[in-house]
């Protein structure tokens, strides 16, 4: 047997053991290869993903290989301490250290080359799937499967360089150990269950501060918080580990009443020595999964925002400006004469909107004449206003406006031209989007709104009113290049601190399509990343407990002779593996539910819609993954402990 | 009266080798006795053990324990029959690291839930009288050997189980704690009329002893009793053992007391 046999036949032979890091390198392999396979899909070049640029992609794949690197190297360090009996009785018969750095790097690039292999061939396979799936989240027309060498040369040799160096650096910088240590591993177990209470104190301080400094983010505080809270969240979550869970553990301890029940001594008392021993991964778990969670999230607030996109920006085009906006002739002719030079049907209707203020509320309000309204409504085929003199209706601002005005009704005065209208009822669709009418907008009968003739109080510091002019154009996706000059003076202006322009123009189309190649790139990157976060979160809990199994195996064989049935063991078993599944998980799921709070705040002045359904449903989700890999891990486990 | 019926118990491991550990093996215990059961290794003595304290089942002949018989109970029975019947001694101690030395003594009792008052109660004369009382909030990894199976042992006892089976109790220590850790079992045995079945290598350890069951092979081969004089008693049960087939170097060092 030479010494290449020993190590192909340790590894062929003893492969269960070999298993879970075999997996580990597979599933990193797998992801990283269909991943790379749409990065050089030769159709990118022609700009099938839209808009999405190449450089979200390269950064996502480099996000990839560094995470699944120290993926990788974590697993080693947890196989290499699971064998490390193994490896004293090696030592204790007299292999130098040269020699099973040699063994352990043969095995690896055995296990290695087989991972690349089989990662490779199964993501060839699978690749079409993941093509099928990217088509229907980009709503492209085809994607068709290809075969190219740089995707394979570039797995191939990411990973293999991987598995080359983190062998090397895993042995020769592992801690030098004696080898009576490493054979009687169990009884030498020390516990150090030191802490301090000082910092267990200020990590939940930490916490509770970052939160309540989430839930008074606003647009204005944004910046300075965005990097306060993150430095306290991770600087909290840390301590929290490190400390407030051996204090919280040694306050439930003291409680003899509490403590020394069957279902609470042994868990509890374990769950010292875990969080000890783990606190550290517990905490990389926790940010990794937040911000997974978080990725996920913002998915589900980007879909929602998307398909929520029409029925916020019910027109194609709109141009907004001054009564006295010289440009309004030369803007609209060459708007109307690009649409017909691309033969596209249009609705134009033009509004006069008139400001004045009103005696209920002090402030001004933006009145609307009901034939210039019938007129759009008209063309989208909505129900016609008919009010009669002296009644008025409001405009929506936004859907969840409809209902708050509904059950509203005023009695104003128009106070410059001494009008009277009584506002009882509220149009039941969006009839503008949200950035172009305000919040105190109103419908009147034509008949009132002749009589309007005095301009608004504070006339001329402020401007008395504004034209509108509205677009509805059923297609209006082809009309994104319409308007682009006078779209991008407008974007110009926005990047002042005022805005001076006279005018304001809007093309939902262009919008959308920005809208939709952020949300693709977001959906490739987002998904991505969130998948590989949560595998590798969910794979640390599992190298760690595989390491821990003998000395558990030894603990419940004492249990067991002293009396304890299958069901109680499986009770123990699930309260034991339970913080340690969802401890880091329930922390994450807090944290981000803090941030999407925060997010929901910045949002609501920017999109006005409302992400809480998505965020519960994506949270639902993953909660189901997790739990479904906790039931998977506590069978593997109570079945290993059991014979 | 007998406490433990074992009754022509065979016990044969089925695998790729077939193995008969014990083979027709009978004998009696008294309560408040302190048995011995000695043989060369590989005598089945750990095998008996094991079926004592029903974590196996013999595949023939039956073992009666106080007029019940435990290897017709299912898996649920057994583990409160266990937890409430047995104690338990290992070699090493065994004790659960993550647990406290209080923590680990009160554990049986936590297993059958008791009230906690009832474990403080046992716990406080326990300690006492196994001179533990200082070290009761240590872990077991600052304990000395001694300490630590004198922790053991009043684990063993603090549920006043009917048997309390040991499993070469003094294997791992030196000879001023065995001889203390064996004093303790004697002492035990007479003050709390405890009932010990011992399995050792070591022929000091099993002068302690009431009495001694010689096994070999799996099959019973002698028995001899206690006389007054421990000295005679240990040199007795050296010659059996160099009667046993085994040359007496066979078995661990002999340190005479």
């Amino acid at each position: 047997m030479t010494f290449q046999q020993f190590a192909y036949r340790n590894v062929i032979r003893n492969f269960r053991i070999y298993a879970a890091f075999f997996m580990a390198s597979f599933f990193s392999v797998f992801v990283f290869f269909i991943y790379s396979m749409l990065m050089f899909h030769p159709e990118i070049d022609d700009g099938f993903l839209g808009k999405v640029p190449i450089g979200g992609m390269v950064f996502a794949e480099i996000t990839l290989v560094v995470f699944s690197w120290f993926f990788i190297f974590y697993s080693m360090k947890a196989f290499l301490e699971a064998r490390a009996k193994e490896f004293a009785i090696l030592l204790h018969l007299g292999m130098e250290k040269r020699q099973l750095s040699k063994l352990v790097f043969l095995e690896t690039m055995l296990i290695g080359s087989l991972s690349i292999i089989c990662g490779i061939l199964f993501g060839y396979a699978f690749t079409k799937f993941f093509f099928m799936i990217v088509r229907e989240i980009l709503m492209l027309e085809y994607l068709p499967l290809y075969f190219s060498w740089e995707p394979f040369i570039l797995t191939i040799v990411v990973y293999f360089s991987a598995f080359v160096i983190i062998s090397l650096v895993s042995v020769n910088f592992s801690p030098e150990r004696n080898i009576i240590d490493l054979l009687k591993r169990y009884n030498l177990i020390s516990i150090n269950d030191k802490y301090s209470k000082k910092r267990a104190i200020l990590a939940i301080l930490l916490m509770v501060i970052s939160y309540i400094l989430a839930l008074v983010t606003n647009r204005m505080n944004f910046y300075p918080f965005v990097v306060l809270l993150p430095l306290l969240i991770t600087i909290g979550t840390y301590l929290f580990f490190t400390d407030t869970t051996q204090f919280l553990v040694q306050i439930m301890k003291q409680r003899k009443n509490f403590f020394w029940k069957k279902s609470r001594m042994l868990p509890l008392a374990e769950q010292t020595f875990i969080m000890k021993n783990n606190g550290k991964m517990f905490f990389v778990v926790t940010m990794v999964s937040s911000a997974a969670f978080l990725c996920v999230g913002l998915l589900a607030a980007l879909s929602s925002y998307t398909s929520q996109y029409d029925k916020l920006n019910p027109l194609g085009l709109i141009y907004k400006g001054h009564i006295d906006n010289p440009y309004e002739n030369a803007h609209i002719s060459s708007i109307l004469k690009e649409l017909e030079d691309k033969g596209l049907s249009y609705h134009l209707t033009r509004f006069e909107v008139k400001k004045q203020t009103s005696s209920f509320t002090n402030y001004e309000v933006e009145v609307f004449r009901e034939s210039d309204i019938n007129s759009l409504l008209f063309s989208y085929g909505y129900p016609m206003v008919h009010l009669e003199s002296g009644k008025g209706m409001f405009i929506p601002y936004s859907e969840d406006s409809i209902k708050k005005l509904s059950k509203k009704t005023v009695h104003t005065v128009l106070k410059e031209n001494n009008v009277p209208i009584t506002i009882d009822q509220v149009y039941p669709e969006l009839i503008f989007p949200s950035s172009i009418v305000s919040m105190n907008a109103i419908i009147v009968s034509d008949e009132d709104f002749l009589r309007i003739k005095r301009p608004y109080q504070w006339y001329p510091q402020v401007e008395p009113g504004y034209h509108l002019f509205t677009f509805d154009i059923p297609q209006w996706l082809e009309a994104q290049d319409v308007g682009l000059p006078i779209y991008q003076q407008v974007a110009k202006e926005y990047g002042k601190e005022r805005y001076e322009l006279p005018f304001y123009f809007e093309n939902a189309g262009l919008n959308y399509s920005y809208v939709l190649s952020t949300y693709s790139l977001f959906t490739l990157v987002g998904l991505l990343v969130a998948a590989v976060f949560l595998l590798a979160a969910g794979s640390f809990i599992y190298f760690k407990i595989h390491t821990n199994l003998d000395s558990e195996k030894r603990k419940f064989d004492v249990l067991k002779r002293m009396g304890i049935s299958d069901s109680e063991i499986k009770r123990l078993v699930t309260s034991q593996l339970f913080p340690q599944f969802f401890l880091p998980w329930g922390v994450a799921l807090l944290h981000s539910f803090f941030a999407f709070f925060a997010l929901q705040n910045l949002l609501k002045d920017t999109a006005n819609i409302s992400i809480v359904k998505e965020i519960v449903f994506a949270f639902f989700f993953l909660i189901l993954i997790q739990v479904v890999y906790f039931y998977l891990i506590r069978w593997r486990f109570i079945a290993h402990v059991k014979n | 009266m007998a406490i433990l019926q074992v009754n022509d118990v065979t016990k044969v491991y089925e695998g790729k080798v077939t193995h008969r550990a014990l083979n027709q093996l009978s004998f009696e215990v008294e309560k408040g006795e302190f048995l011995a059961v000695m043989g060369p290794s590989g005598s089945g003595k750990t095998t008996l053990l094991n079926l004592i304290s029903t974590i196996d089942k013999p595949t023939s002949g039956e073992i009666i324990f106080n007029g019940t018989k435990p290897h017709l109970f299912n898996k649920t029975e057994l583990a409160y029959f266990r937890r409430r019947e047995l104690g338990f001694i290992f070699q090493d101690f065994n004790l659960l690291p993550m647990l406290t030395v209080e923590e680990n003594i009160v554990l049986p009792l936590t297993l059958d839930n008791q009230p906690v008052s009832l474990m403080e109660e046992r716990l406080k004369d326990l300690a006492e009288k196994l001179g533990l009382s200082s070290v009761l909030n240590k872990r077991p990894d600052e304990l000395s050997g001694g300490q630590a199976q004198r922790v053991a042992i009043a684990r063993a006892l603090i549920h006043e189980p009917a048997i309390i089976l040991a499993d070469e109790p003094t294997g791992n220590l030196d000879s001023h704690n065995s001889r203390e850790v064996l004093e303790l079992l004697s002492k035990i045995n007479i003050e709390r009329h405890a009932t010990i079945i011992m399995v050792t290598h070591d022929p000091i350890a099993a002068s302690f002893c009431d009495r001694v069951l010689f096994i070999k092979d799996g099959e019973y081969f002698n028995e001899i009793y206690r006389d007054d004089r421990r000295q005679t008693f240990f040199q007795r049960i050296l010659n059996v053992l160099s009667l046993l087939g085994g040359r007496v170097g066979d078995l661990s060092t002999i340190r005479l007391p």
